[in-house]
C-alpha cells in the first residue's frame, strides 16, 4: 500500500515536468517574440531618430549656466592664511617642464618645495603650458571658459611667458613649431634687430596678459618667471639678446608693481653665466638643474 | 502553403535551445564587469588628480591636446581630429556640462561608442555565422528541405530569426551594461544634456547646429545606429554562414574582416577607395558625437548606403545559393 | 481537390522517376533512372556503395535538381512543386538526424511546425507507434543509434506520407532491430504506404522488397519482382557427402545441374571459408534438390549437409553485364 503511493505520487511529479519541458517551447516563444518585436521597434525608431538628427540637425539655445569663475577675496598673506594651496601653471614651454627629463619642470618642482617648506597640502591643479606659445597665443586662452575656471580656482599661478615672442624660431631647437626657419633652426641664424623688432608689441601684451590675470582671480598669488638670454654664449646675439631680455623683464615689472599680490621671479642671473650647467640639449629650455634652481627661487619669492 | 510564423518559432526555439543566445549574455556578463572595473580604475586616479573637479581635467585634456598638436611627429589627420576634439572639449566647458560624467548611464554610452564596430557585432556573429551551417554540420539540413516548405521560406524565416535576436543582443548589451556599471557609478545620469550637431568643415567644427538631447535620447540614437550596423554584420555572417559548410569557418571569415575594418579605420586616410567597404563604415556612432570619420568624404548617408548595399548583396546572395543549391552532403 | 483526379488517372502510381539524369560538374554521375514505386508496395533500390542510389534518392526529396527527367509523387512534380510534392513523403536519408540539443518530442514538434495539420495528439501516435514514449522528453543526444533511428521513422511518418524513404535503413542497428525494423516496415506497406527502401544488400532486399529496382554507375539494369530476378539467376548448392568421387560423377549426370570447379571465381570467399575441403559446388535450380538427394542416398552416398547459396549481388551484377565487372 505505501508502495503504491509513492508510485503515484511520482507519477503526478513526473507528470507536471513533462507539462513543464512541454510547455518551454511555448513560453520562450512567446517571451523572446514579444521582447524581439519590441525591441526591433524602439532600435528603429531610434535609428530613424539618429538619421534625422545627423542630417537634419536644429541648433538650439542653450539655457545652460556658465561657469563662474569664483574669485576669493583673498588678502596679502595667502599663503600664510591657507590651510591648503592649490597652484595653476599657464604658458609656454618653460611652464610645461620641456627640456627636464622627469617632465616636471618648475611647476612640479616648486610646488613640492613650497609643501616641504610650509609642511601643507600643496597641489597643482593644472599645467596649462603649450610648447612654442606666445603672448598672442596666451590672450585669446584667458578668454576661454576653462582657463578661466582653472585660474580662478588656483591660489598661486605661475606663468612663464614671452620666450617665444623674443626668439621665435629658436623654439625650433625643441622640434615643436612650425615656421620659416624650419630647416636650419641654428638660432645662430637670428638677427639681433628681429629680436628688438618685436619688443614693443609684445610688452603690450604681456601687460594686458598680466592685468587680465590679475582680474580672473583678484585673490591670487601671481608668479611671472622671468626671462632669460639663451644666447648668451652666442657672439652675435649676446648684447641684443641681454638687451631685450633686460627691457623685457622690466616691462613686466611696471604692471607687476602696480599690484600686491603679483611677484617676478628673475632667471636672467640665473642662466648668464652657467648655460651650459642649466640649458638642456637644445640649447634653449633648462634642464633638470636649471629647472631646479628657477623652483627655488620661486619658493623663496613665496616664503 | 505554410505560413512563415512557425517556422520563425522553429528558429526562435533552436537558438534559445542551443544556448547561443546564453552565451551572448554570458560574455556580456563576464566582460561588462571588466571594463567597467577599468573605467573605475582610471575614473579614481583622475579623480584624484584633479581633485574631483571635471573642469580641470577637461581643461588640461584641451591644453595636452594643444601640446600635441604642435608636435611635428603627430600626423596631419591626427591633428584634424584633435583640433575638431579639443573644440568639442571646448564647447562641454563653456556650458558647464561634463562630458565624461561617471554614472551608468554615460558609461552604457562611452561603452556603445566602444562597441559599435566590434564587439557588439562579434555577439550577433556568434548567433549569425551558425544559424545555417549549424543544420548543414549537424545533418539536419536534410530534414529542413524535405519538408513541404519551400527552401527561401526556410531562409527567410532564418534571417527573420536573426534580425529578432540581433534586436535582443543590442538592448541586451544597453541594459546589461547599465546595470552593471550602474552599480559601481550609480543608476543616474537619464538626464544629463549631450551635445550633438557638430558638423565638421574641414578641420573647423560648426557649432551653429550644436543641441544638446538628454543622455536617455542619446543613448537611444547610439543603440538605433548599432542595431543597424551589428545587422548588417549579421547579413553577412549570415551569408558566409550559407556558403561556408562549417561555423568556424564562417566564424573565422567574419572576425578577420571585421579586424581588418579596424586596422584600416585607423590608418586607411590615404587610401580613400577603403571608404567604400562595409566594415570602415561601422562607426556610425561617430556622427553622432561628432568624431570626424576616418576617411574624407564620409557622411552618414554614405556610410548608410555603403551598409544597404553590401546587406542587400548579402541578402540576394544567401538567398539565390540557397535556393538553388544541391545538398551533396 | 484535385489531388484525387491526379490520383486516379495515374492508378496507383505513387512515385515515378522518368529519365532522371544528373551531372555534377563534368561528370554524369547518374545516366537515366526511370522507375515507379506503387501504393502497398516495398520497393528495394538496391546497388553497390557509388553507384548513385544516394544521389538518386536526395533527388527524390528536392535536395538534389536533377539535370533532366522529372520525378513526380502523386502526381506533383517533387521539383517545381515541392511544396505540394513533398506533403506526400517521408524520408530519412542517410543517417537519422535530429537536433540533439532538443528532446525527441521537440524534435516532432519541430517537425510537425513544418506541415499542416500536425497536431499534439499525431506526435504522440507517431511516437507510440515507433514505441518511444519512455525516452521521448530526453534530450537526442542521450540517444542510441536504434533510438535515433526510430525517432527519424517517428518524423518522417508525422505528414501521414502516402510515400517513405529509407535510406540504408539497416546501417548500424543489431539483427533484432534489423528484424523488427523489416517487420515495421512490412506492417506499414500492408496498411498501404508505399515504401521505397535502399541498399547494398541483396539479402536484406530479398526478405523485404515486392520489387526491385537494381542500379549500378549511375544506370537501373533491371527492374521488376524480387523473386524474378532472383530465380533467374540459378541457385548455387554445396554439397557434402561421404563420397567425393561418385558424388561429384553422380552429381554431373544430372540434367540442368552444373558442377563448378574452381567455387572461388563466383563464391564469396566469406562461403568457402565455411565450407569443408571436399564440398562440392554446384550451379542449378532449388526445386531439383530433393530428388537427387533422393538418388544419392539410393545409390549408397551419405549426404551429410546441403547447403544452398543465394547468390551475391556482385553475382547478379556479373549476369547482368554479362561479365562487366562492377567497381
Amino acid at each position: 500500500m505505501f508502495m503504491y503511493i509513492t508510485f503515484t505520487e511520482t507519477t503526478v511529479q513526473i507528470d507536471l515536468w513533462r507539462d513543464y519541458v512541454l510547455s518551454s517551447s511555448k513560453w520562450i516563444w512567446r517571451i523572446i517574440g514579444i521582447l524581439s518585436v519590441a525591441a526591433t521597434l524602439l532600435l528603429i525608431a531610434g535609428f530613424a531618430y539618429a538619421v534625422q538628427d545627423i542630417n537634419h540637425p536644429q541648433g538650439s539655445k542653450l539655457n545652460l549656466s556658465a561657469p563662474s569663475a569664483k574669485p576669493e577675496g583673498t588678502a596679502p598673506g595667502i599663503i600664510e592664511q591657507k590651510k591648503e594651496l592649490k597652484a595653476a601653471v599657464i604658458g609656454d614651454s618653460l611652464a610645461k617642464g620641456t627640456g627636464d627629463s622627469t617632465g616636471s619642470g618648475f611647476a612640479r618642482r616648486s610646488v613640492t618645495k613650497l609643501a616641504e617648506a610650509t609642511g601643507k597640502k600643496v597641489t597643482l591643479l593644472n599645467n596649462l603650458g603649450i610648447n612654442g606659445l606666445t603672448t598672442s597665443g596666451l590672450l585669446p586662452k584667458l578668454r576661454e571658459q576653462g582657463t578661466r575656471y582653472v585660474l580662478g580656482e588656483a591660489d598661486i599661478i605661475l606663468l612663464s611667458i614671452g620666450g617665444n615672442d623674443l626668439f621665435q624660431g629658436a623654439d625650433l631647437l625643441s622640434g615643436s613649431q612650425t615656421g620659416t626657419a624650419a630647416n636650419d633652426g641654428e638660432a645662430a641664424d637670428l638677427d639681433p634687430d628681429e629680436l628688438l623688432e618685436a619688443l614693443p608689441q609684445a610688452k603690450k601684451q604681456l601687460q594686458q596678459i598680466l592685468e587680465q590675470i590679475r582680474k580672473i582671480n583678484p585673490g591670487a598669488l601671481i608668479i611671472y618667471v622671468g626671462l632669460y638670454n639663451p644666447f648668451g654664449d652666442v657672439k652675435d646675439l649676446k648684447v641684443a639678446g641681454n638687451q631685450a631680455v633686460s627691457e623685457w623683464n622690466s616691462a613686466a615689472l611696471t604692471v607687476i608693481n602696480k599690484y600686491d599680490n603679483m611677484t617676478l621671479v628673475p632667471t636672467f642671473d640665473l642662466f648668464q653665466h652657467h648655460l651650459n650647467k642649466y640649458l638642456s640639449t637644445d640649447h634653449f629650455h633648462p634642464n633638470d638643474q636649471g629647472y631646479e634652481r628657477i623652483a627655488e627661487r620661486i619658493v623663496q619669492g613665496m616664503l | 502553403m505554410i505560413n512563415l510564423l512557425p517556422l520563425v518559432k522553429n528558429e526562435t526555439i533552436k537558438i534559445i535551445k542551443k544556448k547561443r543566445f546564453y552565451v551572448v549574455l554570458l560574455i556580456l556578463v563576464v566582460l561588462v564587469p571588466m571594463f567597467t572595473y577599468a573605467q573605475m580604475r582610471s575614473a579614481e586616479r583622475t579623480r584624484e588628480k584633479f581633485h574631483g573637479d571635471w573642469r580641470l581635467e577637461v581643461q588640461q585634456q584641451i591644453t595636452d591636446n594643444e601640446n600635441s598638436l604642435s608636435s611635428d611627429r603627430v600626423p596631419d589627420e591626427w591633428k584634424k581630429f584633435r583640433k575638431i576634439f579639443i573644440q568639442q572639449l571646448q564647447y562641454y566647458l563653456d556650458h558647464d556640462v561634463n562630458p565624461n560624467e561617471p554614472n551608468g548611464v554615460t558609461f552604457t554610452r562611452e561603452f556603445l561608442d566602444n562597441s559599435i564596430s566590434l564587439f557588439i557585432p562579434l555577439l550577433v556573429m556568434a548567433i549569425a555565422s551558425d544559424i545555417v551551417s549549424g543544420e548543414r554540420t549537424s545533418g539536419t539540413i536534410k530534414m529542413l528541405l524535405t519538408r513541404p516548405v519551400k527552401r527561401w521560406k526556410v531562409l527567410l524565416s532564418k534571417l527573420i530569426a536573426l534580425v529578432m535576436y540581433n534586436s535582443l543582443i543590442v538592448v541586451a548589451t544597453v541594459i546589461i551594461t547599465y546595470l552593471i556599471s550602474g552599480a559601481v557609478f550609480g543608476y543616474k545620469g537619464f538626464t544629463i544634456p549631450v551635445f550633438t550637431g557638430f558638423l565638421i568643415r574641414g578641420s573647423e567644427v560648426d557649432m551653429s547646429a550644436v543641441h544638446a538631447v538628454p543622455q536617455w535620447e542619446y543613448l537611444l540614437m547610439q543603440a538605433g545606429l548599432a542595431w543597424c550596423v551589428s545587422l548588417v554584420v549579421g547579413v553577412l555572417a549570415f551569408m558566409v554562414s550559407v556558403l561556408v559548410r562549417s561555423t568556424a569557418a564562417s566564424i573565422v571569415v567574419m572576425m578577420a574582416a571585421l579586424i581588418a575594418g579596424s586596422i584600416l579605420t585607423n590608418m586607411a586616410s590615404a587610401w580613400s577607395s577603403a571608404k567604400y567597404l562595409f566594415m570602415v563604415n561601422l562607426q556610425l556612432t561617430n556622427y553622432l558625437s561628432g568624431t570626424p570619420a576616418p576617411i574624407e568624404g564620409m557622411s552618414l548617408t554614405f556610410s548608410l548606403i555603403v551598409l544597404t548595399v553590401w546587406g542587400a548583396a548579402a541578402i540576394a546572395i544567401s538567398f539565390l545559393v540557397f535556393t538553388k543549391r544541391d545538398i551533396l552532403n | 481537390m484535385s489531388e484525387g483526379s491526379i490520383l486516379k488517372s495515374q492508378d496507383d502510381v505513387v512515385l515515378s522517376v522518368e529519365h532522371v539524369k544528373k551531372k555534377i560538374g563534368r561528370k554524369w554521375i547518374i545516366h537515366d533512372v526511370t522507375f515507379d514505386v506503387r501504393e502497398g508496395e516495398v520497393f528495394g533500390f538496391l546497388g553497390p556503395n557509388g553507384a548513385g542510389k544516394t544521389t538518386t534518392i536526395r533527388m527524390l526529396v528536392d535536395l538534389i535538381k536533377p539535370t533532366s527527367g522529372t520525378i513526380r509523387v502523386c502526381g506533383y512534380d517533387v521539383n517545381k512543386n515541392q511544396e505540394q510534392a513533398l506533403r506526400f513523403v517521408g524520408s530519412i536519408v542517410e543517417n537519422p538526424e535530429a537536433y540533439t540539443y532538443l528532446t525527441g518530442w521537440e524534435n516532432l514538434e519541430h517537425f510537425a511546425r513544418m506541415q499542416r495539420g500536425i497536431d499534439r495528439q499525431r506526435i504522440q501516435e507517431v511516437v507510440d507507434i515507433v514505441r518511444l514514449d519512455q525516452r521521448i522528453h530526453d534530450k537526442v543526444s542521450t540517444y542510441s543509434l536504434g533510438m535515433r533511428q526510430r525517432l527519424g521513422i517517428a518524423q518522417a511518418l508525422l505528414g501521414r506520407p502516402k510515400l517513405l524513404i529509407l535510406d540504408e535503413p539497416t546501417n548500424g542497428l543489431d539483427p533484432k532491430g534489423i528484424k523488427e525494423l523489416r517487420q515495421f516496415i512490412r506492417q506499414l506497406a500492408d496498411e498501404g504506404l508505399a515504401v521505397f527502401v535502399s541498399s547494398h544488400l541483396l539479402s536484406e532486399i530479398q526478405l523485404l522488397c515486392d520489387r526491385v529496382a537494381i542500379i549500378s554507375k549511375g544506370r537501373v539494369l533491371a527492374v521488376g519482382p524480387v523473386e524474378e530476378l532472383v530465380s533467374e539467376n540459378a541457385l548455387y548448392v554445396i554439397w557434402d557427402l561421404s563420397s567425393v568421387g561418385e558424388g561429384r560423377s553422380l552429381l554431373s549426370r544430372q540434367a540442368g545441374v552444373e558442377v563448378i570447379s574452381d567455387a572461388e571465381e563466383v563464391l564469396d570467399d566469406a562461403i568457402i571459408a565455411g565450407m569443408g575441403q571436399e564440398a562440392i559446388v554446384t550451379r542449378m535450380d532449388e526445386q531439383h534438390v530433393a530428388s537427387i538427394v533422393r538418388q544419392l542416398v539410393s545409390a549408397g552416398i551419405e549426404v551429410r549437409s546441403v547447403h544452398k547459396i543465394n547468390p551475391t549481388l556482385e553475382q547478379l551484377f556479373l549476369k547482368m553485364t554479362e561479365g562487366e565487372s562492377i567497381d
